[in-house]
């Protein structure tokens, strides 16, 4: 087996010393609480859009209180959902994936306890300041500027340049280990890894200031697209598949299939992803040039993907059975599945004949709930179920619960999709037919209906996966890696 | 090109730069960065008759809202005295300071409510959306410092705003804030309770011939502007109002009295001015250039 195809790693054998060294070089602790904040952000988010959701038929609860006002509590969902819940998540996994692929450890376990603290802080300080009117005009960087907009008039804790500092130290944390890697050459996570950590920190630094402080109108504009983009594409992509190449290989216990398809795929990401992000913005005053340019590379992106997913598909190819009897798999290709479909999803309807009818509808979310459920929060799920018994080394409480969270939540995300995008429809016939605006939002309502029973079924699967997560680590019940094996007649 | 450095520099560093220097840098030195955006103070040389307006319905919150001319009386003295008396005059100068400040506050909330969720700025030039709302956008319009940050916005849950200013009136937006299904049965709009104070009001009882002619009950009654602080205050303002009109109106003067009621506050004023300033604002064209 070549090093550049492996990640380094392998399931796990209880007597072999090679694979107890590989295991003290994690931090379990960390893991653990990332994850388990992590997780909590999700349920608190996720009740944060259900109740948006309410507000869309009517029965918002709390619309006499200022601070849980429906606007408010839309950044609320949207920020604790990426920053409490995916950034904590994808750095438990680190945790995990770093010291085992380089063999090095973290630069500290110290700094770890620092920036685990530190994060929760400004995820609170993020959703505290957004309820109480601090929030910053930066679609999904809603994070306070701590500023007066467009000003330097501080009036409250200037959150964004705290997580930018957050990520310089997350960046000595990770780096480290991937720059003194024992091996000689990097394998696909890793430069994944080590250009997402790059990209964070320039995208973030980018969409927190020019706009609000240097740029104004179609150059903001631009701007702010290319932020929503570069946070999406250059950091969650990169970690999202970073860990992927790391996870699959080993839980198949197969190499990847094809390394210069690896190679096609990080490239094209890193050249083609980033010059995407006027797309947000399409048929607006930005000029015409900028924005074919930017119809043209989302149209290439999908070639990225194309190569990425057949990879993928190639390295489970004889180990098929794997999507029936391991659950973390299957959480891993079903969001593959969804990939490839969102981002087919981006070639069309970033034309601007389909951007006519689809922009500013509920297409939107219906695409966003896809992307960010569908494919980079399952693929967290399949993370954490494979990776929960064996960091508290708890057998699970109750198998079967983690069927349901699965069931429940493909289910409910099917549901929301479909629905939203058949709103996105008829919103965009009506717009262009001028129907009067309260018919269209009447004739939305039966959709929001739907898309609120599709959001109960998800939170639902989450409530129960969570109180599974919750009773295993307390309930001691010794492990058998065996059990999660891969292979045809597993339980 | 799979180590450690060339990953940082070619991937980290060189993708990031070129696509930032083709889709923001390159659309901001074509736009933005080839004219010098418009500030709020030039913006707000031109003090729209709804601002005005707002001083004649709301003259308690507003002048303390924007107190910028008013200390010519103390807000104790000012209680009473019509809203059209020129002791309550203000320069020029102190209108467009208020409207600066209105306009930046208006901005401030709009943000920070997250209308902008659910509200475009801009116009496109299909979907008929020139028929609808009006002249499709462009760069120009947004090269002031109300659009830094830039509010065009990314769902149109409700209409699009960019012409919004001068569509509506000042008491179509205050009935709307308080509870928009008022206005737009079944609307989705979130209530802005917050954009009102609690206050007393005069208030005046219609007259019965009228209560007969029109069907309406003999209770109907409708507030005189202003919305004072204190019960004290509006009985003051009552006093000075019967005072002020002559003999053969006595009767008129018995159909007045004192009730608790409410009126927009500094934030309701501001948004108020905010949304009657889109799209009243263009900049002047470029003079041609000689040939
Ligand atoms: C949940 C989405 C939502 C939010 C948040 C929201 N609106 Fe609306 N808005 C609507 C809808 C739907 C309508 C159309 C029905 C109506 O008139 O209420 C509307 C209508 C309006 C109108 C009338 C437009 C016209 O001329 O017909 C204005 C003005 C307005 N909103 C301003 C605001 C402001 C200011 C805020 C923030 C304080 C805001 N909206 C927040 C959904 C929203
Ligand atoms: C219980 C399940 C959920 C419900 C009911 C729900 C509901 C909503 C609602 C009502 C909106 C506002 C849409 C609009 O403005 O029209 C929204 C937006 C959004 N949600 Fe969720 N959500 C759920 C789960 C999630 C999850 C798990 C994620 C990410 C992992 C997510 C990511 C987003 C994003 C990115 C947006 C912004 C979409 C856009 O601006 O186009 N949501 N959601």
């Amino acid at each position: 087996m070549s090093t550049v195809d492996m990640p380094f790693d392998d399931a796990p054998r209880a007597a072999d010393s090679a694979e107890t060294r590989a295991d003290e070089l994690v931090h379990k602790q960390l893991i653990k609480w990332h994850f388990s904040f992590g997780v909590a952000f999700l349920l608190t988010s996720m009740t944060a859009g259900f109740l948006v959701s309410l507000n869309f038929l009517n029965l918002y609860p709390f619309e006499n209180i200022e601070w849980l006002n429906a606007g408010r509590m839309r950044f609320l969902h949207t920020n604790e959902v990426a920053y409490g819940f995916l950034v904590n998540c994808f750095v438990g996994a680190l945790y995990y994936a770093i010291p085992r692929m380089t063999g090095k450890p973290v630069f500290s376990k110290k700094l770890g306890y620092l920036i685990f603290f530190v994060w929760q802080f400004l995820v609170l300080a993020t959703s505290l300041g957004q309820l109480f009117g601090f929030a910053q005009a930066l679609e999904w960087g809603e994070t306070p500027t701590g500023f007066r907009p467009g000003s330097w008039d501080l009036e409250y804790i200037p959150v964004d340049f705290l997580i930018e500092l957050g990520a310089v130290l997350v960046a000595l944390q990770f780096l480290t280990p991937l720059a003194r890697s024992i091996h000689k050459k990097m394998y696909v996570s890793q430069w994944y890894l080590t250009a997402g950590i790059i990209w964070l920190i320039l995208t973030y630094v980018m969409g927190n200031t020019l706009p609000e402080w240097s740029m104004p109108g179609a150059s903001g504009a631009a701007t702010v697209g290319l932020f929503i983009h570069d946070l999406v594409g250059l950091f969650v992509t990169p970690m999202g598949w970073g860990l992927m190449y790391f996870f699959v290989p080993i839980i198949l216990r197969t190499p990847v299939w094809s390394h210069a398809l690896s190679v096609i795929g990080f490239w094209a990401l890193a050249f083609f992803y980033p010059l995407n992000g006027v797309h947000h913005f399409l048929l607006s005053s930005i000029p015409m040039s900028v924005q074919y340019g930017a119809v043209i590379s989302t149209m290439a992106v999908e070639i990225v993907v194309t190569t990425v997913i057949v990879n993928f598909f190639g390295t489970m190819w004889g180990k098929g059975y794997a999507l029936r009897t391991n659950l973390p798999i299957r959480w891993f290709y079903t969001g593959m599945i969804f990939y490839f479909l969102t981002c087919l999803q981006c070639a069309f309807h970033t034309s601007l004949a389909m951007q006519k009818v689809i922009h500013f509808t509920d297409w939107v979310p219906g695409h966003a709930h896809l992307v960010m459920l569908g494919v980079f929060a399952f693929w967290i799920f399949g993370m954490i179920t494979w990776l929960w018994p064996r960091i508290t080394g708890n057998e699970w409480h109750n198998r079967r619960l983690n069927q349901w969270q699965y069931w429940l939540t493909l289910i409910g995300l099917l549901i929301m999709f479909i629905d939203l995008t058949a709103a996105g429809l008829v919103h965009g016939a009506m717009l262009d037919n001028l129907s009067p605006w309260m018919s269209m939002v009447e004739a939305l309502k039966p959709y929001w209906g739907v898309r609120t029973f599709a959001g109960g079924l998800i939170l639902t699967g989450q409530v129960l996966w969570s109180y599974n997560l919750w009773k295993t680590a307390r309930t001691p019940k010794p492990y058998d890696y065996r059990v999660d094996l891969v292979q045809p007649e597993a339980s | 090109m799979d180590r450690f450095g060339s990953i940082i520099t070619a991937a980290g560093l060189g993708c990031f730069a070129f696509a930032f220097v083709l889709s923001s840098l390159y659309p901001w030195m074509i736009t933005g960065g080839s004219k010098p955006e418009t500030n709020i103070a030039v913006l707000a040389q031109d003090v729209s008759p709804e601002f005005r307006d707002l001083k004649a319905r709301w003259p308690v919150a507003f002048d303390a809202a924007y107190p910028q001319g008013v200390d010519a009386l103390t807000m104790q003295q000012l209680v009473g005295v019509s809203p059209d008396d020129a002791r309550r005059g203000r320069s020029e100068a102190a209108w467009e300071a208020s409207y600066a400040q209105a306009l930046r506050d208006g901005r401030d909330s709009y943000i920070s409510e997250g209308c902008w969720h659910c509200h475009s700025q801009y116009v496109r030039p299909v979907s008929n959306e020139d028929q609808r709302w009006g002249p499709v956008s462009v760069w120009e319009q947004d090269n002031n410092s109300l659009q830094r940050p830039m509010l065009w916005g990314t769902r149109r849950v409700g209409p699009d705003l960019t012409y919004e200013g001068g569509l509506r009136s000042n008491d179509w937006h205050a009935a709307h804030f308080w509870r928009p299904s008022e206005v737009s049965p079944g609307s989705v709009m979130p209530r802005y309770p917050w954009f009102f104070r609690e206050g007393w009001q005069v208030r005046r009882r219609i007259d019965p011939e009228i209560a007969e002619r029109t069907g309406l009950s003999g209770d109907t009654s409708y507030a005189l502007p202003g919305v004072y602080d204190s019960q004290a205050e509006a009985e003051a303002a009552l006093q000075s109002t019967r005072d002020s009109l002559p003999n053969s109106l006595a009767a008129e003067s018995e159909r007045l009295f004192v009730e608790q009621g409410k009126g927009l506050n500094h934030r309701g004023l501001s948004m108020l001015a905010y949304i009657q300033w889109l799209g009243t604002w263009m900049p002047e064209p470029e003079p041609e250039a000689e040939s």
